[in-house]
């Protein structure tokens, strides 16, 4: 501090506007959101203060509560565990292929179309066989009759049908932050490598991996979180339904707070939502400081 | 910068931030004041006093027609041009949503107190929390003007009325009746329409031999199944099931409710809806009969329109719901009075709202007419359909409407949101797989008694 030579209540003051702004949009907000989770309130009528009654019934008394958290961190689970495949993808590419380039472009390209679109793409994708869907008829074409399902109207398997479009949708993304790290580890490395007889797995088990850890882990965190917020891909293609079986956190908040028009209860969700977050950002966060430390 | 002008200068961004966060904690106590009243912009809901000078008015219509190509969306516009015409002062400004949309965009504005001048809302129990709140304007002033209250159906009214004053006019007045493609029905060798269910799921197997699509659904937007289903509830226990329920006369264990979900299954393992339905929304049910892959669309009277202007609308006609089990009147319909018109007690402008609804309203049915919309119409029009050209589907569903003999609203519009939505998640299951419909009926109960104090 003192090598900068400013005054304490310079870099106080400094800091405060940000400090002001970070409060006002992103702690005001979810305090607020706490405290309207206590009321029995539909969003603009009278309200009724019931303390910890909707939290409770919540974690207690909801039959679509723990379900809806259960999918919503296997899918967080699910588009974690596709970043090894894509850097796996991108040291492929970087080693074997030239001008990689335009196939990380390709890949690229369902990130930047709406989720609208992709949803309704593969929703005709999915359709039964009896409307046509291309999957369905693509497993009769191979004998595989047994296989046809209603894919989004089936409960047990709906949600796992949602699962791949997005992750289909992100692969691209997550290979080009990948591809990129990989591309700026420095040649001479490897060249030096190569002379100690360290080339191909080895060559990437000792210099691209511990290299592009901090890179991974952007990758990391950037699927967590994104899929924590998924709202968009599950509402286009089923609703939530059937019967609330494909609901995800944010899909239930929205049917609690707007169609159900309970707001204090959807709000009430959203403070766990928060706190589940958090929790799970502090776990992330140790794990790959530990990860860090074994490679450096 | 000299230190003065530095020290200067730091307290002028403090000074900008602290208001700033100051607005914002000003917002969310707007927000927290749930308790309404207090917090509610000033405005005087009959104030006649502001004059219709030259003063340049903006007004905002939210409304629901976003179809270019549908009848109602030509009207309203041509209204509206109309009006702007006659009154150079005064601009509208359409905020055109679909329905669902506009809905939650309703919500939403009503949660800051921010909605439109004027706006649409659902009958009865979708519009009673707004109501509560007061967010609308009594209407009754406006409607003794130019005789505009003798224009509407005698009873109809009563579906936006509460304590004796009017807060909405609706935009149509429909029934449920079921569309069927006669050339698929000739196919399946089908001859006449059913009279009874038992007929119905015959006729469903028919056409399922054929590998026709027997009954068209958007069961992802979940109400349409239930506007079916409750149309099966209003033939095993007759008209007004849910206000005997909320009477406390009977409940949803009720043997009626239980038979009738026990029907609708039925209907529903006979495969009667495509596969998939929950998958399927409104407007791709709608497509699978409009081009002709479904055989039968039970929907509103207000699909008239559209079905008459697809390629299959020639071959299209519509039939009553038949009885169940030999019980229940054919001649009782689900009935669905339209989306209304409101006024915002938050609006700036409420005697200029008034006075366009006012103009809006008289001339809405006559447009309407000469649209080829008069099918459901809110409103009494003279005029010779067949004369100016309607189709026999439209004539047809008009005859219809001169057989009604009562009947229900639906779910939504009788029992609050969230009974509604429990009873729509029930429902939905139903078409991914089978349920004791004695668990039907517990869960229904459940839900009411979980939320009817709401």
């Amino acid at each position: 501090m003192n090598v900068l030579k400013v005054p304490k209540h310079a870099i106080g003051i400094f800091i405060l506007p940000a400090l002001l702004l970070y409060i006002c949009i992103v702690f005001v907000p979810i305090l607020y959101s706490f405290y309207v989770g206590t009321l029995d309130w539909n969003g603009y009528g009278v309200s009724k203060f019931v303390g910890f009654d909707n939290y409770h019934k919540l974690l207690f008394d909801d039959p679509y509560f723990w379900p809806a958290v259960r999918r919503t961190f296997l899918y967080a689970a699910a588009s974690m565990i596709e970043i090894p495949f894509c850097l796996m993808m991108a040291v492929l590419l970087n080693r074997y292929v030239r001008k990689a380039n335009t196939l990380v472009s390709i890949y690229f390209t369902p990130v930047i179309l709406s989720v609208v679109i992709i949803g309704q793409l593969w929703k005709t994708i999915y359709n039964p066989t009896s409307m046509g869907g291309m999957l369905n008829q693509a497993l009769i074409s191979v004998g595989l009759e047994s296989w046809a399902h209603t894919w989004l109207a089936e409960p047990k398997i709906a949600i796992y049908c949602i699962y791949f479009v997005s992750l289909w949708q992100y692969f691209g993304y997550h290979l080009l932050i990948q591809f990129t790290g990989v591309q700026n580890i420095p040649s001479e490395i490897y060249e030096a490598a190569k002379i100690d007889g360290a080339e191909g797995f080895k060559a990437d088990r000792y210099i691209t991996f511990p290299m592009i850890v901090p890179i991974f882990k952007i990758s990391l965190v950037l699927a967590f979180i994104g899929s924590l917020q998924s709202f968009d891909m599950v509402w286009v293609m089923t609703g939530g339904g059937p019967a609330h079986a494909t609901d995800v956190l944010a899909t239930y908040m929205y049917t609690q707070s707007f169609n159900s028009q309970e707001f204090g209860y959807g709000s009430a969700l959203a403070s766990l939502l928060v706190v589940l977050c958090l929790v799970f950002t502090v776990v992330i966060n140790t794990v790959m400081n530990r990860i860090d430390k074994r490679f450096s | 910068m000299d230190s003065k002008s530095k020290k200067a200068l730091t307290i002028a961004v403090a000074g900008a931030l602290t208001l700033s966060l100051a607005a914002c904690g000003s917002n969310n106590n707007n927000n927290s004041g749930a308790s309404a009243d207090a917090s509610a912009p000033a405005s005087s809901p009959a104030g006649p006093a502001s004059s219709n000078s030259g003063e340049k008015v903006t007004l905002t219509f939210q409304n629901i027609y976003v179809d270019p190509n549908t009848p109602t969306y030509k009207t309203a516009h041509q209204i509206v041009e109309a009006y702007e015409k006659e009154h150079p002062n005064i601009h509208i400004e359409f905020d055109s949503l679909n329905t669902d949309q506009q809905k939650q965009k309703l919500k939403v504005q009503a949660n800051s107190k921010e909605i439109p001048d004027i706006t649409m809302v659902n009958p009865a129990a979708q519009m009673k929390p707004f109501v509560d709140a007061d967010l609308f304007v009594p209407l009754n002033d406006m409607l003794d003007q130019n005789g505009l209250k003798d224009t509407y159906q005698s009873g109809l009214l009563d579906y936006y009325s509460f304590d004796g004053n009017v807060y909405a006019l609706p935009d149509g007045n429909n029934i449920e009746v079921v569309y069927y493609n006669k050339d698929l029905f000739a196919q399946a060798g089908i001859s006449a329409p059913p009279a009874t269910f038992e007929e119905l799921l015959a006729d469903v197997k028919a056409l399922k031999d054929k590998g026709i699509i027997p009954m068209a659904i958007g069961e992802k937007d979940t109400w349409t199944g239930s506007f079916i289903f409750m149309n099966i509830v209003l033939r095993t226990y007759g008209p007004g099931f849910l206000s005997d329920v909320a009477a406390g006369k009977t409940t949803f264990e009720d043997p009626a409710f239980i038979e009738a979900v026990d029907r609708f299954q039925d209907l529903i393992q006979a495969g009667a809806f495509e596969e998939g339905a929950t998958a399927v929304d409104a407007d791709s049910g709608r497509n699978l009969f409009t081009t002709g892959k479904a055989a039968m669309y039970m929907l509103g009277s207000w699909e008239t329109g559209s079905i008459d202007a697809s390629s299959v609308g020639p071959s299209v006609a519509a039939f009553q719901f038949p009885t169940v089990n030999g019980k229940g009147d054919i001649n009782q319909f689900m009935l669905a009075p339209g989306t209304g018109y409101a006024i915002a007690a938050n609006s700036k402008h409420i005697q200029e709202a008034k006075d366009f609804l006012n103009y809006y309203c008289l001339n809405f049915p006559k447009a309407q007419f000469d649209n080829k919309n008069a099918v459901g119409l809110p409103q009494k029009v003279d005029g010779d359909m067949k004369a100016a050209g309607y189709s026999d589907l439209a004539i047809s569903v008009m005859d219809l409407f001169g057989k009604v003999n009562g009947g229900d609203i639906a779910f939504d519009n009788t029992m609050n949101p969230a009974v509604a939505q429990a009873h729509l998640t029930s429902l939905q299951n139903l078409f991914v797989q089978k349920v004791d419909s004695a668990q039907v009926a517990k869960e229904h109960q459940t839900a009411y008694e979980a939320n009817k104090d709401q």
